[in-house]
């Protein structure tokens, strides 16, 4: 178990590295130096220079990445930006919990309902719940998330006004008024995982309810929901898989919605890093976002593994 | 042939609900030019924001513009890129996960390595980065100069090819090891023609469904893309621009403006989803569950 | 309990007793197509009965139906099932429910799919304990292990922790007839417990089951393809053959005396233990299939004494002392 573990990590830390790398050749690969965007257009060619002497930009690409590298993982510094000076750890931290509190409600949002669905519609086939099931699967597919975003805040925002449009309070603020202006970016952004993980659940738990190991625990008379339980028991790894795996693409799709809400997230710190060419702030944050990603990556296929008492012996 | 029919009448409606919604959208792109009254380019300011009428079915936006030749239009930017990518990711995938099935050994481990790094990388994250990075100007190839969306069709393509390498290798590994592989090379088959000849073919179900399921979510990250700003650059257009500038009618209430697009995305993406789901049923009933996430 | 060893008749008080019972599958048009068509007999307390036909004779299907677990497709469209004086036809879910495992219980075929692989042979004995009787864990868990040693598992204490792939093939069958005699049920019906075992492994569950049936008193249903290996075990056959029964009688009589021409091929067959089609093989043609049932004898088509009575009209069970049989021409 333990050299499962660690096998997995490493070759996650691996992937890290190497995607890491790609992302610093790009940053360095695209037209316009951060020096001539942060000077301005009259600044000399002395200035720049001395602008990219300052900030490391002579050094080879490698240099560069080895030395933010070992700065990243042994201090926890991603560098300062280069337009606001400030450390980007900082900047990051100042708008990491707005995306994160939006995408953990959307994850429980998405987990709570998709699962329940996912069993009713299982435990009922042909059912009202089955019907509602293959439909919401078919709808809730097939509607992008920034659209679902947009029509929710005509309807409940300015029509029916009961949450804010957009904005953001942080959870400081009170929790109900945190919690009013996450709640529908976080619902936009959950449906299409409702959809996905109701799927899922519906398809593997109505697999695990033909198996023989079931019709046994009737044959011995266990209770109704036991015999439910012993079916989830085998049920459940693939969509706490895909649970883990849909946790990471959510943060990408939380990009979008942060902008249709207008919400002073992740989305907006890497469109400006991205519009002022702040190169290590917007390495800083994408790195971010991958490293959420394989952990998430990292946490489904662990979890695949353990939940199998097959696959936990063999390890 | 006989086999082809019989298995055309166990698509249920449903399929074909799906089928129908994917032509209408191939023919808007194709044939916009015939289909779209108006121009969709051309700013006509007397006519702005009018609301859906004889002449203007689905309105117009700030500019005057009508709304249904443009999201008529906007079909060939969502079709371009949600197909391209996925025939730029399926060239890259299949033919990865064929070489790595079939030379085993070092060059297996190398290549799927490389399939697994691409894997967890997290694409929408990654697209709008890189596009940021390069520019939103055109790409410059010779005398070609392609929109911005070339960048985002080879982006997306080469995220999307770990999903092909993945099915293609499964499927082309038990391949080839069955034993007319082996007798195949008994009798002296060139390597090329094994490969292509009797492991492609065996992959390409599975290939199939995992492209049409992969269309939709082209779909839906073009139309995102473009609605950072970063993916198709006005005035072309493009249903997730139209979005975009459709935010403030939000307020003001001209509902045409944000409903005809996202509708457009919607039936789009119910579509390609409908059919590679009866492909899928086609082809492989017996996996029901769909694992394709983005 | 119960008289043991012998071959009751089958006019004593019976613990089980099936009658007329017919069993059907809702068919796509909407219409029922009967699998079991009316099946009659009785199983003695203690007394092994072996149910012998081929895969589609309904022999399967009878005892599913008694045990009230024929799924959402198939149902009971006629008859009466007696269980200890209760008509089990008639009873509730939640009283079924607490019948089985605790009074009457069922095993499978595929050990290897019949166990959760999930849990822990402790805790899936365990749990059918604590379904049916209102005790702790702990007491579940000595329950178990005293389960899992009656069945000849060494070491049961330690096993109990064990998943069920980490038993062989025949251990796995062994958990799983711990688990229903757990609670000491009084009727224990084997479908097939032998068939996807090697074959050194089936004697020994075979015998198992025997043994288990002398100690704790247990009336046995045994189904089976096989003859030979029913034969060793029981004390009256019951042959099926179209979802009906169309011989029945004491072992030996079967094994000697059998007068319907399908239970004679069935015993001449060379007896094979390793393959699901088993002796059958050898009968030429194959078993009706559900749906197209013949008017007449369902084994008219493959018989080889044939007369023109036979294709028309369905030869009636006649009872003569402790032997039934349904055929106009008997050997």
């Amino acid at each position: 178990m333990f050299r499962l573990v660690a096998g997995r990590m490493l070759s996650s830390i691996g992937t890290l590295l190497f995607v890491g790398l790609a992302l610093f050749l790009l940053t360095r690969s695209g037209p316009g130096s951060p020096a001539r965007i942060v000077l301005g257009a009259d600044a000399t060619q002395q200035q720049i220079a001395q602008f990219e002497e300052s900030h490391g930009l002579d050094r080879p690409v490698l240099v560069q990445y080895g030395s933010w590298l070992a700065d990243v993982v042994l201090r926890g510094d991603f560098g300062k930006s280069f337009v606001t000076g400030r450390d980007v750890a900082v900047e990051i931290s100042a708008s990491l919990p707005v995306t994160l509190s939006i995408v953990l409600l959307a994850f429980l949002i998405a987990l709570v309902f998709g699962l329940a669905i996912g069993i009713a519609a299982a435990l009922n086939p042909g059912g009202v719940f089955d019907r509602l099931a293959r439909l919401g699967a078919v709808v809730g597919l097939s509607i992008p998330a920034f659209w679902l975003g947009i029509i929710l805040i005509r309807f409940i925002a300015v029509d029916l006004r009961l949450l804010p449009p957009g904005g953001y309070a942080p959870l400081s603020a009170g929790l109900m008024v945190h919690v009013q202006t996450i709640l529908m970016p976080a619902v936009s952004l959950a449906v299409y995982y409702i959809a996905v993980l109701a799927r899922m659940t519906q398809a593997s738990l109505q697999e695990a309810l033909r198996g023989d190991y079931v019709r046994t625990a009737r044959a011995m008379g266990l209770p109704s929901w036991k015999v439910v339980a012993y079916a989830l028991v085998n049920a459940l790894p693939p969509v706490i898989n895909l649970a883990a795996l849909s946790f990471g693409y959510m943060f990408g799709w939380a990009l979008i919605i942060e902008q249709v809400f207008n919400v002073p997230g992740l989305s907006r710190a890497l469109l400006n890093a991205i519009s002022q060419r702040d190169f290590l702030l917007l390495q800083g944050i994408v790195f971010l976002f991958t490293v959420i990603f394989v952990l998430a990556n990292l946490i489904a296929d662990l979890v695949n593994r353990t939940l199998d008492p097959r696959q936990r012996s063999t390890a | 042939m006989n086999h082809w029919s019989q298995a055309l009448r166990a698509v249920d409606w449903t399929g074909w609900l799906g089928a129908a919604f994917v032509v209408l959208m191939l023919g808007s792109a194709v044939f916009a030019p015939f289909i779209a009254p108006f121009d969709p380019i051309e700013v006509r300011l007397e006519d702005r924001l009018a609301a859906p009428d004889a002449v203007h079915w689905l309105g117009t936006d700030q500019a005057g513009r009508d709304v249904f030749s443009r999201v008529i239009y906007g079909a060939r930017a969502s079709l371009t890129v949600g197909i391209g990518a996925v025939v730029i990711g399926a060239l890259i995938g299949v033919s990865a996960g064929l070489f790595a099935a079939y030379k085993g050994g070092l060059g297996d481990q190398l290549v799927m390595r490389i399939i697994d790094g691409i894997a967890a990388i997290p694409l929408l994250v990654w697209a709008i980065a890189i596009v940021g990075i390069l520019g939103v100007g055109p790409v410059q190839i010779g005398p070609v100069a392609l929109p911005n969306e070339a960048k985002i069709v080879l982006l997306v393509g080469v995220l999307f090819s770990p999903v092909f390498g993945r099915v293609t290798y499964a499927v082309a590994q038990r391949v080839v090891r069955a034993d007319f592989v082996k007798a195949r090379l008994l009798q002296g088959a060139r390597h090329r023609d094994i490969v292509l000849g009797d492991i492609l073919p065996n992959c390409l179900s599975p290939i199939i469904v995992q492209a049409t399921l992969l269309v939709a979510i082209g779909i839906v990250i073009e139309a995102s893309v473009s609605f950072v700003g970063l993916g198709v650059q006005p005035p072309s257009p493009s249903w997730g621009t139209m979005l975009s500038d459709a935010r403030s009618a939000i307020y003001s209430g001209e509902w045409w403006l944000p409903v005809f697009p996202g509708l457009a995305i919607s039936l789009t993406v119910v579509g390609f989803n409908l059919l590679g789901d009866a492909v899928r049923d086609l082809f492989d009933p017996r996996s029901e569950a769909r694992t394709l996430v983005a | 309990m119960s008289t043991v060893g012998t071959s009751p008749s089958a006019t004593s008080s019976p613990l089980l007793a099936i009658e007329g019972l017919r069993v059907g599958f809702r068919a796509a048009g909407g219409g029922v197509i009967e699998a079991v068509r009316g099946v009659d007999f009785t199983v003695a307390p203690g007394e092994a009965v072996g149910i012998v036909g081929e895969s589609g004779s309904g022999k399967s299907l009878s005892m599913l139906a008694v045990m009230r677990l024929l799924g959402s497709t198939a149902g009971i469209t006629g008859g009466r099932i007696t269980f200890d004086g209760r008509d089990l036809t008639a009873l509730g879910e939640a009283e079924m429910r607490r019948l089985r495992g605790r009074d009457l219980a069922m095993v499978f075929q595929d050990p290897q799919s019949s166990l959760n692989p999930a849990l822990t042979i402790g805790r899936q004995i365990a749990d059918v304990v604590r379904a049916h009787r209102g005790v702790g864990q702990t007491e579940a868990r000595r329950v178990a292990a005293e389960a899992l040693e009656r069945v000849g598992i060494r070491d049961a204490g330690r096993r109990l922790d064990a998943y069920p792939h980490e038993f062989s093939g025949g251990m796995r069958q062994r958990a799983l007839i711990a688990m229903a005699i757990a609670c000491r049920p009084r009727l224990l019906i084997a479908d097939e417990p032998t068939t996807a075992l090697d074959v050194t492994v089936q004697a020994q569950i075979v015998d198992l089951i025997a043994d288990l049936r002398r100690d704790l008193g247990l009336a046995v249903v045994f189904i089976s393809h096989n003859l030979q290996l029913v034969a060793e075990i029981v004390d009256r056959v019951v042959v099926m053959y179209g979802g009906k029964v169309v011989e029945d009688g004491p072992v030996e009589t079967i094994e000697r005396a059998a007068r319907h021409p399908y239970t004679r091929l069935l015993r001449s067959c060379v007896p094979r233990l390793d393959g699901p089609v088993g002796p059958l093989a050898t009968i030429e043609g194959t078993p009706p299939r559900l749906g197209r049932m013949p008017a007449g004898c369902p084994f008219e088509p493959r018989c080889p004494c044939r007369e023109a009575l036979c294709a028309t009209e369905m030869p009636p069970l006649v009872a003569a002392e402790a032997h039934r049989l349904a055929c106009w021409r008997p050997q």
